[in-house]
Protein backbone atom coordinates (compact mmCIF):
# COMPACT_ATOMS: atom_id res chain seq x y z
CA UNK A 1 0.00 0.00 0.00
CA UNK A 2 1.44 3.59 -1.03
CA UNK A 3 0.28 6.61 0.69
CA UNK A 4 1.04 9.87 -1.05
CA UNK A 5 3.37 12.70 0.25
CA UNK A 6 0.74 14.70 2.26
CA UNK A 7 -0.69 11.97 3.89
CA UNK A 8 2.30 10.98 5.38
CA UNK A 9 3.27 14.22 6.35
CA UNK A 10 0.09 14.61 7.95
CA UNK A 11 0.20 11.55 9.27
CA UNK A 12 3.67 11.59 10.92
CA UNK A 13 2.57 15.08 12.14
CA UNK A 14 -0.44 14.01 14.44
CA UNK A 15 1.59 11.51 16.11
CA UNK A 16 4.28 13.97 16.80
CA UNK A 17 2.34 16.74 18.43
CA UNK A 18 0.09 13.62 20.14
CA UNK A 19 3.68 12.48 21.54
CA UNK A 20 4.78 15.70 22.74
CA UNK A 21 1.26 17.16 24.30
CA UNK A 22 2.54 14.91 26.99
CA UNK A 23 -0.89 13.68 26.80
CA UNK A 24 -0.11 10.43 24.71
CA UNK A 25 -1.48 7.19 26.52
CA UNK A 26 0.10 3.46 26.18
CA UNK A 27 -2.60 3.10 24.07
CA UNK A 28 -1.25 5.47 21.83
CA UNK A 29 2.50 4.68 22.10
CA UNK A 30 0.75 1.17 21.07
CA UNK A 31 -0.62 2.81 18.16
CA UNK A 32 2.17 4.62 17.16
CA UNK A 33 4.11 1.37 17.29
CA UNK A 34 1.70 -0.02 15.30
CA UNK A 35 1.40 2.61 12.58
CA UNK A 36 5.60 2.50 12.05
CA UNK A 37 5.27 -1.45 11.93
CA UNK A 38 2.95 -1.70 9.36
CA UNK A 39 4.22 0.21 6.21
CA UNK A 40 7.75 1.09 5.47
CA UNK A 41 6.70 4.05 4.42
CA UNK A 42 5.03 5.20 7.91
CA UNK A 43 9.21 3.93 9.54
CA UNK A 44 10.72 6.28 6.85
CA UNK A 45 8.93 9.12 7.24
CA UNK A 46 9.10 8.97 11.35
CA UNK A 47 12.98 8.45 10.86
CA UNK A 48 12.42 11.65 8.86
CA UNK A 49 10.77 13.38 11.19
CA UNK A 50 13.11 12.77 14.29
CA UNK A 51 16.36 14.02 12.12
CA UNK A 52 13.98 17.36 11.59
CA UNK A 53 13.53 17.18 15.52
CA UNK A 54 17.44 16.48 16.01
CA UNK A 55 18.44 19.68 13.72
CA UNK A 56 16.64 22.04 16.32
CA UNK A 57 17.91 20.16 19.22
CA UNK A 58 21.38 20.28 18.27
CA UNK A 59 20.87 24.57 18.19
CA UNK A 60 22.09 26.61 21.03
CA UNK A 61 18.69 27.68 22.41
CA UNK A 62 19.51 31.36 23.17
CA UNK A 63 20.78 31.95 19.64
CA UNK A 64 18.72 30.17 17.60
CA UNK A 65 15.75 31.51 19.28
CA UNK A 66 16.94 35.03 18.88
CA UNK A 67 17.72 34.06 14.94
CA UNK A 68 14.51 32.36 13.89
CA UNK A 69 12.42 34.00 16.22
CA UNK A 70 13.65 37.57 14.96
CA UNK A 71 10.54 40.63 14.47
CA UNK A 72 9.90 39.98 11.00
CA UNK A 73 11.66 43.04 8.86
CA UNK A 74 8.91 45.85 7.21
CA UNK A 75 7.41 45.65 11.00
CA UNK A 76 8.02 48.45 13.54
CA UNK A 77 11.82 49.90 13.81
CA UNK A 78 15.52 48.86 14.49
CA UNK A 79 15.26 49.71 18.33
CA UNK A 80 11.99 46.70 18.37
CA UNK A 81 14.46 43.92 16.73
CA UNK A 82 17.48 45.02 18.99
CA UNK A 83 14.93 44.70 22.13
CA UNK A 84 13.65 41.49 20.76
CA UNK A 85 17.51 40.07 20.58
CA UNK A 86 18.45 41.33 24.16
CA UNK A 87 15.16 39.65 25.66
CA UNK A 88 15.37 36.79 24.34
CA UNK A 89 18.92 35.68 24.89
CA UNK A 90 18.18 33.92 28.61
CA UNK A 91 21.06 34.29 31.16
CA UNK A 92 21.07 29.96 30.53
CA UNK A 93 22.83 30.04 27.54
CA UNK A 94 25.62 32.95 29.00
CA UNK A 95 28.09 29.79 31.13
CA UNK A 96 30.52 31.53 33.64
CA UNK A 97 30.83 34.83 32.28
CA UNK A 98 32.83 36.78 33.67
CA UNK A 99 32.06 40.34 35.59
CA UNK A 100 34.67 42.26 37.58
CA UNK A 101 32.77 44.07 40.27
CA UNK A 102 34.19 47.07 41.44
CA UNK A 103 30.63 48.08 43.61
CA UNK A 104 30.39 47.30 46.81
CA UNK A 105 27.13 46.31 47.08
CA UNK A 106 25.97 43.71 44.66
CA UNK A 107 22.93 40.84 44.66
CA UNK A 108 24.52 38.25 42.56
CA UNK A 109 23.40 35.32 41.08
CA UNK A 110 23.70 32.42 38.85
CA UNK A 111 20.79 30.66 36.75
CA UNK A 112 20.17 26.52 36.57
CA UNK A 113 23.43 25.90 34.64
CA UNK A 114 25.15 28.96 34.98
CA UNK A 115 28.52 29.83 36.55
CA UNK A 116 29.84 32.97 37.54
CA UNK A 117 33.20 34.11 38.46
CA UNK A 118 33.28 37.30 40.34
CA UNK A 119 36.62 38.96 41.75
CA UNK A 120 35.69 41.19 44.37
CA UNK A 121 37.45 45.14 44.73
CA UNK A 122 39.06 43.99 47.84
CA UNK A 123 41.04 41.13 46.18
CA UNK A 124 39.09 38.61 47.17
CA UNK A 125 37.63 35.98 44.59
CA UNK A 126 34.15 35.07 44.37
CA UNK A 127 32.67 32.38 42.58
CA UNK A 128 29.41 31.10 42.21
CA UNK A 129 28.02 27.62 41.32
CA UNK A 130 24.14 26.87 39.45
CA UNK A 131 21.59 28.16 40.76
CA UNK A 132 23.22 30.44 43.46
CA UNK A 133 22.24 33.66 44.96
CA UNK A 134 24.87 36.00 47.36
CA UNK A 135 24.41 39.84 48.56
CA UNK A 136 27.93 41.19 48.91
CA UNK A 137 28.45 43.54 51.21
CA UNK A 138 31.88 44.71 50.94
CA UNK A 139 31.86 47.87 53.65
CA UNK A 140 30.63 45.16 56.20
CA UNK A 141 33.33 42.33 54.74
CA UNK A 142 30.48 40.18 54.47
CA UNK A 143 29.23 37.68 51.71
CA UNK A 144 25.64 35.93 52.37
CA UNK A 145 24.92 33.04 51.03
CA UNK A 146 20.99 33.29 49.90
CA UNK A 147 21.06 29.51 48.38
CA UNK A 148 23.11 27.62 46.12
CA UNK A 149 26.94 26.98 46.09
CA UNK A 150 29.74 29.45 46.16
CA UNK A 151 33.74 29.24 46.17
CA UNK A 152 35.82 32.24 48.01
CA UNK A 153 39.60 32.87 47.82
CA UNK A 154 40.75 35.49 50.52
CA UNK A 155 44.30 36.60 49.49
CA UNK A 156 45.07 37.44 53.40
CA UNK A 157 44.59 41.35 53.06
CA UNK A 158 41.55 41.03 55.51
CA UNK A 159 38.88 38.39 56.94
CA UNK A 160 35.92 38.09 54.64
CA UNK A 161 32.63 36.91 56.44
CA UNK A 162 30.34 34.31 54.80
CA UNK A 163 26.62 34.61 56.53
CA UNK A 164 24.46 31.22 56.11
CA UNK A 165 21.45 30.26 57.23
CA UNK A 166 23.27 28.36 59.78
CA UNK A 167 26.21 30.23 61.06
CA UNK A 168 29.10 31.98 59.77
CA UNK A 169 32.61 31.63 58.04
CA UNK A 170 35.19 33.53 58.85
CA UNK A 171 38.29 33.31 56.21
CA UNK A 172 41.59 35.40 56.93
CA UNK A 173 43.06 34.05 54.63
CA UNK A 174 42.68 30.89 52.64
CA UNK A 175 39.59 29.13 50.23
CA UNK A 176 36.66 27.93 51.29
CA UNK A 177 33.69 26.81 49.14
CA UNK A 178 30.22 26.51 51.00
CA UNK A 179 26.81 25.13 50.15
CA UNK A 180 23.73 25.75 51.64
CA UNK A 181 21.65 22.39 51.68
CA UNK A 182 17.65 22.17 53.01
CA UNK A 183 18.93 21.59 56.24
CA UNK A 184 22.57 22.10 56.84
CA UNK A 185 24.98 24.24 55.16
CA UNK A 186 28.96 21.77 54.00
CA UNK A 187 32.02 23.84 54.56
CA UNK A 188 34.63 22.46 52.81
CA UNK A 189 38.33 23.94 53.08
CA UNK A 190 40.77 23.99 50.50
CA UNK A 191 43.58 25.91 52.07
CA UNK A 192 44.26 27.80 54.96
CA UNK A 193 41.60 26.98 57.53
CA UNK A 194 38.30 28.77 58.56
CA UNK A 195 36.58 29.72 61.70
CA UNK A 196 33.22 28.79 62.00
CA UNK A 197 30.46 30.23 64.18
CA UNK A 198 27.46 28.40 64.68
CA UNK A 199 24.21 29.84 65.54
CA UNK A 200 24.87 29.55 69.32
CA UNK A 201 27.95 31.23 68.96
CA UNK A 202 30.66 28.99 69.09
CA UNK A 203 33.49 29.33 67.84
CA UNK A 204 35.31 26.38 66.06
CA UNK A 205 38.25 25.86 63.86
CA UNK A 206 37.93 24.20 60.75
CA UNK A 207 41.59 22.82 58.59
CA UNK A 208 42.77 22.69 55.30
CA UNK A 209 41.68 19.12 54.09
CA UNK A 210 38.67 19.05 55.99
CA UNK A 211 34.70 19.25 55.49
CA UNK A 212 31.83 19.38 58.33
CA UNK A 213 27.91 20.29 58.35
CA UNK A 214 26.81 23.37 60.15
CA UNK A 215 23.81 23.02 61.36
CA UNK A 216 21.22 24.52 63.88
CA UNK A 217 22.76 22.73 66.56
CA UNK A 218 26.16 23.55 65.55
CA UNK A 219 29.03 22.11 63.84
CA UNK A 220 28.84 18.51 62.92
CA UNK A 221 32.39 16.50 63.14
CA UNK A 222 34.87 17.48 60.57
CA UNK A 223 35.82 14.50 57.87
CA UNK A 224 38.37 14.32 55.04
CA UNK A 225 36.59 15.27 51.46
CA UNK A 226 37.27 14.73 47.86
CA UNK A 227 38.56 17.30 45.89
CA UNK A 228 36.99 16.04 43.28
CA UNK A 229 33.37 17.33 44.33
CA UNK A 230 34.77 20.61 43.93
CA UNK A 231 35.66 20.45 40.30
CA UNK A 232 32.89 22.32 39.15
CA UNK A 233 34.95 25.49 39.70
CA UNK A 234 36.56 24.36 36.35
CA UNK A 235 33.26 23.43 35.04
CA UNK A 236 33.49 19.57 35.65
CA UNK A 237 31.97 17.19 37.47
CA UNK A 238 33.76 14.27 38.35
CA UNK A 239 32.99 10.53 39.57
CA UNK A 240 34.72 8.43 40.58
CA UNK A 241 32.81 4.86 40.98
CA UNK A 242 29.97 6.62 42.27
CA UNK A 243 26.31 5.28 42.61
CA UNK A 244 24.57 6.72 39.07
CA UNK A 245 21.77 7.73 41.49
CA UNK A 246 23.79 10.27 43.78
CA UNK A 247 25.77 11.11 40.20
CA UNK A 248 21.84 11.98 38.71
CA UNK A 249 21.31 14.10 41.73
CA UNK A 250 23.67 15.94 41.23
CA UNK A 251 23.63 16.72 37.70
CA UNK A 252 19.95 17.56 38.08
CA UNK A 253 21.41 20.68 39.91
CA UNK A 254 22.76 21.71 36.40
CA UNK A 255 19.36 21.27 34.19
CA UNK A 256 16.90 22.84 34.30
CA UNK A 257 13.89 21.39 33.72
CA UNK A 258 12.97 17.42 34.89
CA UNK A 259 15.31 14.41 35.12
CA UNK A 260 13.83 11.26 35.70
CA UNK A 261 15.05 8.08 36.00
CA UNK A 262 14.33 4.37 36.87
CA UNK A 263 15.01 3.55 40.15
CA UNK A 264 16.54 0.23 38.51
CA UNK A 265 19.60 2.50 37.57
CA UNK A 266 20.33 3.73 40.75
CA UNK A 267 23.21 1.44 41.95
CA UNK A 268 24.85 1.25 38.41
CA UNK A 269 28.24 2.64 38.52
CA UNK A 270 30.16 5.48 37.00
CA UNK A 271 33.36 6.85 36.44
CA UNK A 272 34.72 10.07 34.43
CA UNK A 273 34.97 13.61 34.03
CA UNK A 274 32.14 15.45 32.49
CA UNK A 275 31.99 19.03 31.38
CA UNK A 276 29.36 20.47 32.64
CA UNK A 277 28.68 23.23 29.84
CA UNK A 278 27.26 20.67 27.75
CA UNK A 279 24.53 18.42 29.97
CA UNK A 280 22.80 16.88 27.03
CA UNK A 281 26.36 15.17 26.01
CA UNK A 282 26.11 13.86 29.65
CA UNK A 283 23.58 11.94 29.41
CA UNK A 284 24.49 10.56 26.12
CA UNK A 285 27.99 9.74 27.42
CA UNK A 286 26.34 7.92 30.10
CA UNK A 287 23.45 6.06 27.42
CA UNK A 288 26.68 4.83 25.58
CA UNK A 289 28.94 3.80 28.16
CA UNK A 290 25.93 1.77 30.72
CA UNK A 291 23.31 0.30 30.07
CA UNK A 292 20.51 2.83 29.87
CA UNK A 293 18.67 4.95 27.20
CA UNK A 294 17.85 8.57 27.19
CA UNK A 295 14.33 9.23 26.33
CA UNK A 296 13.90 12.90 25.96
CA UNK A 297 10.31 13.60 25.64
CA UNK A 298 11.44 17.61 25.00
CA UNK A 299 14.84 19.42 26.22
CA UNK A 300 13.63 20.28 29.51
CA UNK A 301 11.95 16.79 30.16
CA UNK A 302 14.24 13.64 30.10
CA UNK A 303 13.86 10.21 31.40
CA UNK A 304 16.62 7.50 31.52
CA UNK A 305 15.31 3.61 31.39
CA UNK A 306 17.01 0.67 31.40
CA UNK A 307 17.79 -0.29 27.50
CA UNK A 308 15.48 -2.72 26.34
CA UNK A 309 17.12 -6.22 25.26
CA UNK A 310 17.08 -6.81 21.70
CA UNK A 311 14.74 -9.60 21.17
CA UNK B 1 15.43 12.22 -30.99
CA UNK B 2 14.45 15.11 -32.82
CA UNK B 3 17.67 17.36 -32.88
CA UNK B 4 16.21 19.99 -35.32
CA UNK B 5 13.85 21.05 -33.18
CA UNK B 6 16.40 21.84 -30.38
CA UNK B 7 17.84 25.31 -30.81
CA UNK B 8 14.06 27.29 -30.73
CA UNK B 9 13.46 25.62 -27.62
CA UNK B 10 16.76 25.11 -26.45
CA UNK B 11 15.96 27.07 -22.81
CA UNK B 12 19.99 28.42 -23.29
CA UNK B 13 19.26 29.66 -26.56
CA UNK B 14 16.12 31.72 -25.24
CA UNK B 15 18.01 32.46 -21.97
CA UNK B 16 21.16 34.04 -24.02
CA UNK B 17 18.38 36.85 -25.98
CA UNK B 18 16.62 37.01 -22.72
CA UNK B 19 19.69 38.19 -20.64
CA UNK B 20 20.80 40.24 -23.43
CA UNK B 21 17.48 42.24 -23.71
CA UNK B 22 16.35 42.47 -20.33
CA UNK B 23 20.00 42.17 -17.71
CA UNK B 24 20.58 45.89 -17.29
CA UNK B 25 16.70 46.49 -17.18
CA UNK B 26 15.99 44.18 -14.33
CA UNK B 27 19.67 45.41 -12.40
CA UNK B 28 18.74 48.47 -12.36
CA UNK B 29 14.75 47.32 -11.24
CA UNK B 30 16.76 45.36 -8.55
CA UNK B 31 19.36 48.07 -7.78
CA UNK B 32 16.32 50.43 -6.83
CA UNK B 33 15.33 47.70 -4.53
CA UNK B 34 18.25 46.91 -3.00
CA UNK B 35 19.52 50.42 -2.72
CA UNK B 36 23.10 49.20 -3.87
CA UNK B 37 24.81 47.57 -7.08
CA UNK B 38 26.68 44.59 -6.32
CA UNK B 39 23.93 43.46 -4.63
CA UNK B 40 21.29 44.38 -7.56
CA UNK B 41 24.20 42.41 -9.72
CA UNK B 42 24.24 39.15 -7.79
CA UNK B 43 20.36 39.02 -7.72
CA UNK B 44 20.25 39.39 -11.03
CA UNK B 45 22.73 36.58 -12.14
CA UNK B 46 20.31 34.41 -9.35
CA UNK B 47 17.48 35.74 -11.22
CA UNK B 48 18.83 34.38 -14.61
CA UNK B 49 19.93 31.08 -12.97
CA UNK B 50 16.51 30.65 -11.25
CA UNK B 51 15.25 31.13 -14.86
CA UNK B 52 17.53 28.68 -16.80
CA UNK B 53 16.95 26.13 -14.15
CA UNK B 54 12.93 26.23 -14.04
CA UNK B 55 11.28 24.16 -16.58
CA UNK B 56 9.52 27.05 -18.08
CA UNK B 57 10.96 27.62 -21.97
CA UNK B 58 12.24 30.65 -22.15
CA UNK B 59 11.12 31.44 -26.15
CA UNK B 60 7.76 31.10 -24.99
CA UNK B 61 7.56 33.64 -22.65
CA UNK B 62 5.16 36.51 -23.75
CA UNK B 63 6.08 38.56 -21.35
CA UNK B 64 9.60 38.32 -20.60
CA UNK B 65 9.95 41.16 -17.98
CA UNK B 66 7.00 40.39 -15.90
CA UNK B 67 8.67 36.73 -15.87
CA UNK B 68 11.97 38.24 -14.70
CA UNK B 69 9.90 40.23 -12.16
CA UNK B 70 8.13 37.37 -10.71
CA UNK B 71 11.09 35.41 -10.32
CA UNK B 72 13.22 38.82 -8.94
CA UNK B 73 10.66 39.24 -6.58
CA UNK B 74 10.75 35.85 -4.90
CA UNK B 75 14.54 36.09 -4.46
CA UNK B 76 14.18 39.49 -2.89
CA UNK B 77 12.08 38.67 -0.58
CA UNK B 78 14.14 34.95 0.01
CA UNK B 79 17.35 37.98 0.26
CA UNK B 80 15.68 40.21 2.77
CA UNK B 81 14.72 36.96 4.80
CA UNK B 82 18.38 35.72 4.69
CA UNK B 83 19.88 39.75 5.77
CA UNK B 84 17.25 39.89 8.64
CA UNK B 85 18.44 36.14 9.91
CA UNK B 86 21.84 37.37 9.65
CA UNK B 87 21.65 40.62 11.65
CA UNK B 88 19.17 39.14 14.27
CA UNK B 89 21.81 36.25 14.36
CA UNK B 90 25.02 38.58 14.57
CA UNK B 91 23.07 40.83 17.11
CA UNK B 92 22.71 37.86 19.13
CA UNK B 93 26.11 36.92 18.70
CA UNK B 94 27.12 40.46 20.33
CA UNK B 95 25.32 40.17 23.45
CA UNK B 96 26.64 36.99 24.36
CA UNK B 97 29.80 37.45 26.74
CA UNK B 98 33.35 36.62 25.14
CA UNK B 99 33.59 33.50 26.69
CA UNK B 100 30.47 31.83 25.52
CA UNK B 101 30.86 32.76 21.37
CA UNK B 102 31.53 29.81 19.42
CA UNK B 103 34.16 29.66 17.14
CA UNK B 104 34.51 31.55 13.98
CA UNK B 105 34.33 28.08 12.13
CA UNK B 106 31.20 26.95 14.43
CA UNK B 107 29.43 30.64 13.89
CA UNK B 108 29.29 30.28 10.14
CA UNK B 109 27.95 26.34 10.12
CA UNK B 110 25.74 28.36 12.74
CA UNK B 111 24.55 30.85 10.44
CA UNK B 112 23.74 27.53 8.04
CA UNK B 113 21.99 25.64 9.49
CA UNK B 114 19.97 28.69 10.49
CA UNK B 115 19.50 29.81 7.48
CA UNK B 116 18.30 26.13 6.37
CA UNK B 117 16.16 26.05 8.97
CA UNK B 118 14.45 29.41 8.22
CA UNK B 119 13.80 28.39 4.84
CA UNK B 120 12.05 25.42 6.22
CA UNK B 121 9.60 27.63 8.51
CA UNK B 122 9.25 29.95 6.19
CA UNK B 123 5.18 30.38 5.19
CA UNK B 124 4.24 29.51 8.90
CA UNK B 125 1.69 31.61 10.45
CA UNK B 126 3.66 33.59 12.55
CA UNK B 127 2.09 31.99 15.87
CA UNK B 128 2.35 28.83 14.62
CA UNK B 129 6.02 29.30 14.17
CA UNK B 130 6.44 30.57 17.65
CA UNK B 131 4.58 28.07 18.89
CA UNK B 132 7.16 25.62 17.38
CA UNK B 133 9.84 27.38 17.86
CA UNK B 134 9.31 27.31 21.88
CA UNK B 135 8.67 24.06 22.03
CA UNK B 136 11.25 22.67 19.69
CA UNK B 137 14.36 24.89 21.20
CA UNK B 138 12.98 25.88 24.85
CA UNK B 139 11.57 22.67 25.48
CA UNK B 140 8.46 24.50 26.72
CA UNK B 141 5.21 22.12 27.21
CA UNK B 142 2.25 22.37 25.56
CA UNK B 143 0.23 24.13 28.01
CA UNK B 144 2.89 26.90 28.82
CA UNK B 145 3.08 27.53 25.07
CA UNK B 146 -0.98 27.77 25.41
CA UNK B 147 -0.40 30.35 28.34
CA UNK B 148 2.20 32.52 26.77
CA UNK B 149 -0.23 32.65 23.55
CA UNK B 150 -3.20 33.19 25.22
CA UNK B 151 -5.00 30.20 23.30
CA UNK B 152 -5.65 26.26 24.34
CA UNK B 153 -3.70 23.10 24.54
CA UNK B 154 -5.72 21.91 21.98
CA UNK B 155 -4.90 25.30 19.80
CA UNK B 156 -1.09 24.09 20.52
CA UNK B 157 -1.47 21.02 19.60
CA UNK B 158 -3.12 21.95 16.05
CA UNK B 159 -0.52 24.37 15.60
CA UNK B 160 2.44 21.79 16.29
CA UNK B 161 1.03 19.43 13.85
CA UNK B 162 1.05 22.11 11.37
CA UNK B 163 4.45 23.14 11.91
CA UNK B 164 5.62 19.64 11.54
CA UNK B 165 3.68 18.61 8.46
CA UNK B 166 4.59 21.98 6.86
CA UNK B 167 8.25 20.83 7.66
CA UNK B 168 7.93 17.54 6.80
CA UNK B 169 6.66 18.49 3.30
CA UNK B 170 9.54 20.71 2.54
CA UNK B 171 12.11 18.06 3.57
CA UNK B 172 10.88 15.87 1.22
Amino acid sequence: MSTTAPELARAAARWLALLESGAATEGDHAGLQQWRDSNPQHEQIWQKAQLLRQRFTDLPPALAMASLDRPQPGRRTVLKRALGVAALVPAAWLISRQLPIDVWRADLHTATGERRQVPLADGSALQLNTATAVDVDLARSRLTLVDGEMALTVPGAGAMTVQTRYGQVIVSQGEVCVRQLSSNCLVSVLKGAVQVRDLRGQLVTLQGGRQARLQADGLGASTPFDVLQLDWREGVLTAQNQGLGDFLRELERYRPGVLRWDPSLEALRVTGSFQLADTERILSLLASTLALEVQSRTRYWVTLMPRKKLA
Amino acid sequence: MNDAALPTHDPRSGLHSLYRDHRSWLESWLRRRLGNAWDAADLSQDTFLRVLASAQPVAQLHEPRAYLVTVGKRLLANFHQRRSLEQAYLNALASLPEASVPSPEQRWLLLETLQALDELLDGLPPLVRRAFLWSQLDGLGYREIAERLQVSERTVKRYMAQAYEHCLLVDL
